[in-house]
């Protein structure tokens, strides 16, 4: 599955979930917030939320800043 | 036992110094200064994740302090919707009441949106965000801010990295005497002694952030900030002596020498 993952293309070999696209990009789950075509996903949802084709996503963490 | 507590919404803070994390040569640099200023607030910012960049992610470091409640900023956002995304991803990761709300899109002088500004803490103050927007030194907007429910306002000093002081001082002052929410100087600080004249005109708190991060020894810097907020906010509440026109002998000026008195 294709997905654009903070901006660029991602081809996704799991099974679609969000802990599964963090386990392929190298990202920890509890350093992670995410968005998902422009909505933020709190990881309560992590669990029901799906990926599907082209999915724009957004993976922030913490980076210092005044 | 400090006994002047500031509160924030329901938040109590003993410590009116919050620090920025940004532009430390290290983590570690950043972590000592923290430690150093006394802080119980911190800002940080969101990026994107990089697992190339894996040591700039600061969750693990800052969830290790002991004492240290986080405020995400919303750094990067052009625009109101922006900010307001922002801050839902922030909290989602500190899990804290606090936003930073700083909208300033133009990058050559970073100064913030008003218009974004006041939008954008409409919402977040509907999401239940304790929401502390950075803005210009403007008591208009100041006030207004607090009447949709903002929890702080936090006016510049002088442009952010500039380190050029307290050059919005007289608007400050105005800000302080009509607010009834606290009055946080954010940006602009180069010095702790602009810290303590800034808590002497009745500002509830400093936000510093490149003054101790670019200083040579930041860990010392940190702690000389705490002891100039400290100084201020002792010398506002004891009460300065008001000023006068002319001179006020501090000294008997008769019966002595020459007098006959």
């Amino acid at each position: 599955m294709n997905l654009v993952v903070n901006g660029k293309t991602h081809t996704h070999v799991g099974n679609g979930s969000i802990e599964a696209l963090l386990d392929e990009i190298g990202a920890k789950k509890n350093h992670t917030a995410l968005m998902v075509n422009g909505a933020v996903i709190s990881s309560n949802d992590w669990e029901t939320a799906t990926l599907k084709e082209n999915d724009q996503i957004e993976m922030l963490v913490f980076v210092g800043g005044g | 036992m400090n006994e002047d507590i500031l509160k924030i919404g329901e938040q109590e803070l003993s410590s009116r110094l919050f620090l920025g994390t940004g532009k430390f040569s290290s983590t570690q640099a950043m972590i000592e200064a923290v430690k150093a200023s006394g802080t119980e607030l911190v800002t940080v910012a969101l990026r994107r994740f990089n697992r190339d960049q894996a040591e700039d992610d600061l969750y693990g470091p800052l969830s290790e302090l002991k004492n240290v409640r986080l405020m995400p900023n919303t750094s990067g956002a052009m625009n109101a919707k922006e900010a307001i995304n922002a801050a839902l991803l922030g909290r989602e990761l500190s899990k804290s009441p606090f936003v930073k709300l700083e909208i300033h899109p133009n990058p050559h002088h970073l100064l913030p949106d008003a218009i974004e500004t006041y939008e954008a803490a409409i919402e977040l103050v509907k999401q239940d965000f304790l929401v502390l927007p950075y803005i210009p030194a403007d008591p208009v907007l100041a006030k207004r801010l607090e009447d949709i429910g903002c929890a702080a306002v936090m006016p510049l000093g002088a442009a952010i990295g500039t380190g050029k002081g307290l050059s919005t001082a007289e608007m400050i002052k105005i800000i302080v005497r009509d607010a009834n929410i606290p009055v946080v100087v954010d940006a602009g600080l180069r010095s702790p002694s602009e810290a303590a004249c800034a808590m002497e005109m009745g500002c509830n708190a400093v936000l510093v952030n490149s003054a101790i991060a670019a200083a040579e020894n930041p860990s010392a810097m940190g702690a000389a900030f705490k002891t100039g907020v400290d100084a201020g906010r002792m010398a506002y509440t004891a009460g300065l002596m008001p000023t006068s026109e002319v001179a006020v002998a501090s000294s008997p000026l008769t019966s002595f020498l020459s007098s006959n008195g």
